[in-house]
């Protein structure tokens, strides 16, 4: 039972961390794209579009999160392990320790980033029409992800197992 | 009671802002008036973030006093749009007879539906055109200038039926755009083109005073909710009396700014007819007005007394 | 109490290893519960830590020095500064910290030069030979100087917030010698290092062989030229020029050196993001430690500690080089410069010192505070780009500060070497 639902978990989990990798490449090359827009924009017709520094940035949170998500998942975030490695009998418990501080951040922007998308939502963006809520949403989805990673993570190492990459 | 914490207020602007010394003159009064039970500690300097989000921070009852300009508050609360249009005011006395009267009452307690109290407004002068290029007479002049805007559908507009190209961009690269030349010009009141060093890039300012939109106190619905009746009117009272006081070192601020550049060479226009800048306009006003709003718009136009 | 909550919680949860950017954001939210804010600010504030439009540089440059890189442009630039300066022991560390100046000169941003160059130079370095902590610390402490090189940003901040109305053509001027100076200082140490740990020294091909590797890497060199003619020549903001050296490197490599595949594309997306989520994870959540640290007074507190001790010019001028150097270990610049100077800049104006020259000094400081953990953003990309761990950096890096801050003392001592140039142009 449980070791099924534990596969099921870490076959979850190698999709999700996939997607964030599609969109956040999506992202980055939109990004680029519209910057090179607006340049090209400036030239040509002599004026520079008033969405697009605030479409990119937009999507700049998006790109971001998500990548900042599946970075936890791949463990490629910059931690100092200097202390960690000293560590013997105490080691483990230690891993599960940051593990737990991650999944807790996780968790306060699933929440919080729910409350604060859901207040702002009726509130336009003014030179792109979204609801400014909206720009928030990336930050719970992401949260959410970064909690079910590290939670898998620690799922791993109390089983004395590896979680596998799926950025190669 | 003395020991509670002090509440929060913040200003993006500078420390020696005199939105700041209001802020800083209303927050001495309510601390005065209460025996020293309400005090406040004031962050300038944009230290707890830009306005958009300590405004939001507001609403969720993070700050307790936010002082900002109406621009980020146009998406959050509609009326506050009347104001920020170009040329709904006359003159800078026009635009404080209005916001001391019923129209300013109205757009204060158009907030609290959005969980902010509107305390009071303050002045921010007359925005005008400087460029690198030639004096600014008429709109003719503008045309094809790609003069900087702040980021909002309203000033893009508004540059736009003026026949300029609006390049909105952040304020940090516009001195070196100026320099540059990405852009040819942008727009301010005289303190910040005097501070911000612009007149160092942009040597023809063009008084065409095109936006008077003043600056505004907010307090936080949360913590309004959690004073008594008696305290609520102190608060009031004291940002009615820090408005006076701010309007006169305002005064003082752009009298020196005004010297700053005049000595360093600029050229600057200053009879300049309205009217054609006026025309150009209704576009803007039938793009951002809707029926309510016109109406607002027309009782601040209709008051006469305040001209001089 | 809350400030010591802070801090504490942040040491032991680096310390544990939890990654940086969840360290700084947890002990955030655990000081905000303390103080009965909303945890929504946390929220609120890592997204506008984001949302800045100069950052975007970030992401872009990294995706271009990406590209450059598995398209092979990169390599072919390096055998040509390779051939050049081969003889030189270590001659391609030379080469790092030219470039990086340069660059960090010219777009006015540390981290985008570090982008920039980190993700083209600092592979091919370390496929000629040299170590991968070598060249994240070359790269890194360079770059910085293009916090003083003119043009700068971070002096129109400074300007703004003096409310004095200095000049922001003087302070340009100022900020030449010093950058030199430090430029000099790290290019001997580049090469005192080179020495010790016998970097390879290259031999020159002869001219024929010289030039022709030059006409190869042309059209690559060219992207360099593109961003600093675009830049200084007002077709872009520096900002935008990221995004233009993206599109024109695509361009090179899919059709003048046919190196672009689907596969390659895809690697430098990937290269991008990684990195990028790294470092604006980073700046986002030290946006909301940031906001805590200003609630919390920490600046103030730490000038007003200062200002209690002494009133001995030269004593003073150390110690707030000293806090400045504390809190640029903790905060990023940009907040730093404007809550600092109104600080700082009366107090040292009546002990004589000329405002001009104290803005460098401190922008100085400011900038080593950029490339010193725990909260060191350039640093950060320079590790993550060079994938190498901040602790391993950190332990070769102290020669590289040593020659940082000797350029900085003479900076803060010697006031002709700042306000020399400003008093010949006026
Ligand atoms: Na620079
Ligand atoms: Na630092």
């Amino acid at each position: 039972m449980f070791e099924s639902i534990a596969e099921t978990i870490s076959k979850l989990s190698f999709l999700l961390s996939r997607l964030c990798l599609w969109i956040s490449s999506i992202g980055i090359v939109a990004i680029t794209a519209i910057i090179f827009w607006q340049v090209i924009a400036r030239y040509i017709f002599n004026a520079s579009p008033s969405w697009s520094e605030q479409l990119a940035l937009y999507l700049l949170v998006w790109t971001v999160l998500f990548a900042a998500a599946a970075g936890v998942r791949e463990q490629f975030h910059i931690h100092i392990t200097v202390f960690q490695n000293g560590l013997n009998k105490t080691r483990l418990p230690t891993i599960i320790f940051t593990h737990l501080v991650t999944a807790s951040a996780g968790l306060t922007l699933a929440i919080y980033g729910t409350k604060l998308v859901s207040r702002l939502w009726q509130y336009p963006i003014p030179s792109l029409g979204l609801p400014r809520g909206s720009a928030f949403l990336p930050l719970p989805l992401a949260g959410a992800l970064i909690c079910f990673f590290a939670i898998e993570h620690i799922i791993a190492n109390s089983r004395n197992e590896k979680v596998i990459p799926a950025w190669r | 009671n003395s020991n509670q914490p002090a509440l929060i207020a913040a200003d993006a602007l500078s420390a020696d802002y005199p939105t700041v010394a209001a802020l800083t003159f209303m927050t001495d009064r309510l601390r005065e008036k209460t025996d020293g039970r309400i005090k406040t500690e004031i962050y300038s300097g944009a230290q707890l973030g830009a306005e958009r989000d300590t405004l939001e921070i507001s609403m969720f009852g993070g700050i307790d006093f936010n002082r900002v300009n109406l621009a980020p508050l146009n998406p959050i609360a509609k009326s506050t749009i009347v104001p920020s249009l170009p040329f709904v005011f006359r003159s800078i006395p026009h635009m404080r007879a209005a916001m001391d009267g019923a129209p300013g009452q109205k757009i204060l307690a158009s907030l609290a539906e959005h969980d902010l109290i509107g305390l009071c407004f303050y002045d921010s002068g007359a925005r005008s055109f400087y460029n690198t290029i030639k004096p600014i007479r008429t709109p003719d002049d503008l045309k094809g200038m790609k003069i900087r805007v702040q980021n909002s559908n309203l000033y893009v507009a508004m540059v736009e039926a003026l026949g300029a190209n609006a390049t909105p961009m952040s304020f940090s690269e516009v001195y070196q755009s100026l320099v540059q030349g990405v852009i040819d010009g942008a727009e301010n009141n005289w303190p910040s083109y005097e501070n911000t060093r612009h007149f160092e890039a942009a040597r023809y300012y063009s008084l065409t005073q095109h936006l008077m939109t003043p600056e505004i106190l907010v307090m936080s619905a949360r913590r309004w909710k959690m004073m008594s009746d008696n305290d609520r009117e102190l608060v009031m009272e004291s940002a009615r009396e820090s408005v006076p006081f701010m309007r006169q070192i305002w005064d003082a601020r752009v009298n020196s700014a005004m010297e700053v550049v005049k000595k360093s060479g600029v050229e600057i226009i200053e009879t300049i007819d309205k009217d054609p800048f006026i025309k150009c306009m209704q576009p803007v006003y039938d793009r951002f007005l809707t029926p309510n709003l016109r109406e607002l718009m027309e009782e601040i136009q209709d008051m006469e007394s305040a001209d001089v | 109490m809350a400030l010591t909550l802070l801090l504490l919680a942040l040491a032991i949860f680096l310390v544990a290893g939890v990654p940086i950017s969840f360290a700084l954001l947890s002990a955030s939210v655990l000081t905000l519960v303390y103080l009965d804010i909303a945890p929504v600010i946390a929220v609120q504030q890592l997204a506008a830590g984001i949302n800045v439009f100069s950052l975007m540089a970030i992401p872009f440059f990294i995706f271009a020095g990406d590209l450059m890189y598995r398209s092979g442009i990169a390599e072919k630039l390096l055998q040509v500064a390779d051939a050049a300066l081969g003889r030189l022991q270590g001659g391609l560390g030379q080469v790092d910290v030219g470039a990086s100046m340069l660059f960090g000169a010219v777009s006015g941003s540390s981290i985008a030069s570090v982008s920039a160059l980190g993700s083209s130079l600092m592979p091919a370095m370390q496929e000629k030979g040299y170590d991968k902590d070598y060249a994240v610390n070359v790269t890194c402490c360079a770059a910085i100087l293009g916090v003083i090189i003119p043009p700068s940003h971070n002096m129109i901040i400074y300007a703004a917030s003096s409310g004095l109305g200095i000049s922001i053509g003087d302070l340009f001027l100022a900020g030449i010698f010093p950058g030199i100076i430090a430029g000099i200082a790290l290019a001997i140490t580049a090469w005192i290092i080179a020495r010790k740990r016998n970097y390879p020294k290259g031999v020159f091909p002869g001219w024929p062989a010289f030039l022709k590797a030059s006409i190869i890497a042309l059209p690559g060199l060219f992207t360099a030229v593109i961003i600093v003619v675009g830049i200084l020549g007002g077709v872009f903001t520096p900002t935008e020029s990221s995004a233009v050296a993206i599109v024109y490197t695509l361009i090179v490599a899919a059709f003048v050196y046919r190196t672009l595949t689907p596969t390659t594309f895809a690697l430098a997306c990937r290269g991008a993001v990684q990195t990028t989520a790294i470092v604006m994870m980073i700046i986002g959540s030290a946006a909301v430690f940031g906001w805590l640290l200003a609630l919390l007074h920490a600046p103030t507190q730490l000038a007003q500690l200062v200002m209690s001790i002494s009133d001995n010019p030269t004593l003073v001028m150390l110690m707030v080089i000293l806090v400045l150097l504390i809190l640029g270990t903790f905060m990023d610049m940009a907040p730093l410069i404007i809550i600092t100077t109104p600080i700082f800049l009366p107090m040292m104006m009546e002990l004589g010192v000329d405002p001009v020259h104290f803005g460098i000094v401190l922008i100085l400081t400011l900038g080593i505070g950029l490339v010193t953990p725990p909260v060191g953003s350039v640093l950060f990309v320079g590790a993550a780009i060079g994938d190498i761990k901040i602790e391993e950096t950190v332990k070769t890096i102290w020669p590289f500060y040593l020659a940082l801050i000797a350029a900085l003392l003479l900076t803060a001592y010697i006031p002709s070497l700042t306000l020399f140039l400003p008093s010949v142009f006026q």
